[in-house]
């Protein structure tokens, strides 16, 4: 019986967490098929009368959606693939290289976890306008390219393959290079499409980088082309949420097809992180 | 391809010598066990050979070439591991076809000599399976082919067997010593297990502390072992070892006496010990109290009192039960005296006379 209590308990508690996580995302859907004062109508109302359908069609004409998405598609494509390939080499380096200072530089680098995203914000700033780059890819993509949180989960991973293989593949004839792509990383791939999910998203969702380093309307990413509904004059809930709800759309895709890896690797990250 | 170690010399931290002045050669197309406990070298002294670690000094020679500075990239031996270290994400056909991919053999071919290997080790009906779905033997005979795929000039094998219940361990060995028989690959295999060195060898290494404690045939190392090392460390059960001098009285008459004052342990296998003289070649007859006796399946022994030592004996199954005390014999054959450095001085050459 207390068996039985405590299960109905857990569901319970799980359940709760699922609506309180759920909530805003089916508020935004809501929200986006609904007329201008239905938004603000108090007490709130879940089910629109009639489904704004048309919405959706004015929010896409509001800005260059399809200019944002293409951004948005490059840059997340750039610094994924770019910082994935930098930490394969440099976990792989740190996992099973042996080189002079590699412990202190690992500390180091495991120290520069703690400062947090903000405060990069305003150095990295300075250097990209330095450099020049400012409202170009360059600065939308570079920053990202190397990221000490993959390169430390993925050397996790890479450290837990046992020894042996890596001597079987020397006697097999693969030098260092060969074993890392044809045998490390394959074995690696639950961590990797991990990682690599949570880079795809967080780029994806970045906000406040691109709509520091972007001015122009052309080099905007679809985050922060979200703006173009909040004017002086107020926000037109209905289509920021109509918009708002085709952004994320392509990452909750993603999310369904490979739920699986994110999980494992989120708990694997966590558990040895 | 014959190996040769010249003053070969191994130091992890540059204080102290995990191998010391290692000399010796193995001859071409022999089968040959490196034995002994754990920690005496043995995986080292295979890692040397494998280039997998690079020697501190000394040479190393392939046949007349000398691979010293070779890595194990450019060694080009085939190795076993004890735990197989197969490639989890390749199927067993590519698992053997993984050394040729890395020599650019083209993938018919290549897929064609994975087949042929997955056949001489019994493997061929696996050949579309991953590592994770075979058995234990069958990931080793995997190993095994895929050690072999690139025509090695050595097979090299590290404690393969270990991870292998028994009867398979059995079976694995004779496969091992019939895989080598018909590739004619010259074979070092690591093992701590004598029964299985024993059996599969043309010779036998034995290892301790980082020194060769004996290198010779199977038969040499259990008939004359050359120190109270290997004498103690093979044979099943472990020979009886006492201070020579308590058999000092016994052995006057039949041993020299220069020889007896040096004589400081004696050993003495347990089939040594025998209740009759029929003329199996008897050194010399000794009074002693019958202890105890015990029966496990086929095998009987009994332990025997003599001057305050215990001696175990495989041999005195036959006597009756009553006799407590009695006279028994030593044959010369399984009696071994030892100076006080531990080098053989005495026994070995039973056959000889």
């Amino acid at each position: 019986m207390a068996k039985r209590l405590s299960r109905v308990l857990l569901y319970l508690i799980v359940i709760l967490g699922g609506i309180t996580m759920l909530m805003p995302f089916l508020w935004m859907v809501s929200t986006s098929l609904k007329t201008a004062p239905e938004t603000i109508k108090v007490p709130p109302l879940w089910i629109p009368k009639v489904f704004q359908w048309g919405n959706y069609a004015k929010a896409f004409d509001a800005a260059p959606f399809a200019r944002y998405f293409v951004n948005s598609v490059i840059v997340t494509v750039a610094t994924t693939v770019g910082q994935l390939f930098t930490s394969i080499l440099a976990a792989f380096a740190f996992a099973r290289l042996q080189f002079y200072g590699k412990n202190l530089l690992f500390l180091i680098f495991l120290g520069t976890m703690m400062i947090p995203g903000e405060m990069l914000i305003i150095p990295n700033f300075v250097t990209l306008s330095k450099l020049s780059l400012i409202d170009t890819y360059g600065a939308l993509i570079i920053p990202w390219l190397a990221s000490f949180f993959t390169v430390f989960t993925l050397r996790q991973t890479f450290q837990s393959t046992p020894d042996q293989i890596y001597y079987a593949a020397k006697i097999d004839g693969a030098s260092d290079w060969k074993y890392l792509w044809t045998v490390l990383v394959p074995m690696s791939k639950s961590t990797i499409t991990a990682v690599t999910v949570l880079q795809v998203i967080g780029s994806w969702n970045a906000f406040m980088w691109p709509l520091i380093v972007t001015n122009s309307e052309t080099m905007r990413t679809l985050p922060v082309g979200l703006q173009a509904f909040t004017t002086d004059a107020g926000t037109q809930y209905q289509l920021l949420m109509a918009a708002s709800t085709f952004v994320i759309l392509p990452m909750v895709i993603v999310y369904i097809f490979l739920q699986k890896y994110i999980i494992a690797g989120i708990s694997k990250a966590g558990l040895k992180g | 391809m014959k190996v040769t170690f010249k003053d070969v010399r191994l130091s992890y931290d540059g204080k102290t010598d995990t191998l010391k002045q290692l000399n010796f050669t193995i001859p071409d197309g022999a089968l040959v066990s490196l034995l002994g406990p754990s920690g005496g070298g043995k995986t080292t002294t295979l890692n040397l050979i494998s280039g997998l670690l690079p020697a501190t000094s000394g040479q190393i020679f392939f046949g007349d070439t000398d691979v010293t500075k070779q890595d194990a990239l450019q060694r080009k031996v085939g190795m076993v591991f004890q735990n197989y270290a197969l490639y989890p994400h390749l199927s067993v056909r590519d698992n053997i076809a993984f050394p040729l991919k890395m020599q650019h053999v083209a993938k018919a071919e290549r897929y064609q000599k994975a087949e042929e290997l997955a056949k001489l080790v019994h493997v061929d009906d696996q050949l579309n399976k991953k590592p994770g779905e075979l058995s234990g033997g069958q990931q080793q005979r995997v190993a095994i082919a895929r050690a072999l795929a690139k025509s090695p000039s050595l097979l090299l094998l590290d404690e393969p067997l270990s991870n292998l219940d028994a009867r398979l361990r059995i079976e694995m060995r004779e496969e091992i010593r019939r895989i080598q028989r018909e590739t004619g690959v010259t074979t070092i295999f690591v093992t701590h297990d004598q029964d299985e060195a024993l059996h599969i060898s043309d010779a036998i290494m034995v290892l301790n502390d980082g020194r060769i404690q004996q290198f010779s045939t199977p038969t040499q190392l259990y008939d004359r072992p050359e120190n109270l090392f290997v004498a103690k460390f093979i044979g099943e059960p472990v020979i009886n070892t006492l201070p020579a001098e308590k058999l000092a009285a016994d052995l006057t008459n039949h041993i020299d006496g220069d020889i007896l004052v040096r004589a400081e342990t004696a050993g003495i296998r347990s089939e040594a010990i025998v209740p009759n003289d029929y003329g199996q070649g008897v050194l010399t007859q000794i009074h002693a109290s019958l202890h105890q006796a015990q029966k496990y399946g086929r095998e009987a022994t009994a332990t025997l009192d003599y001057q305050g030592e215990t001696l175990l004996s495989t041999e005195l199954a036959g006597l009756p039960r009553d006799q407590s005390e009695g006279d028994f014999f030593l044959t010369r054959a399984g009696f071994f005296l030892f100076d006080n450095r531990g080098e053989l001085i005495y026994g070995g050459d039973a056959d000889d006379q």
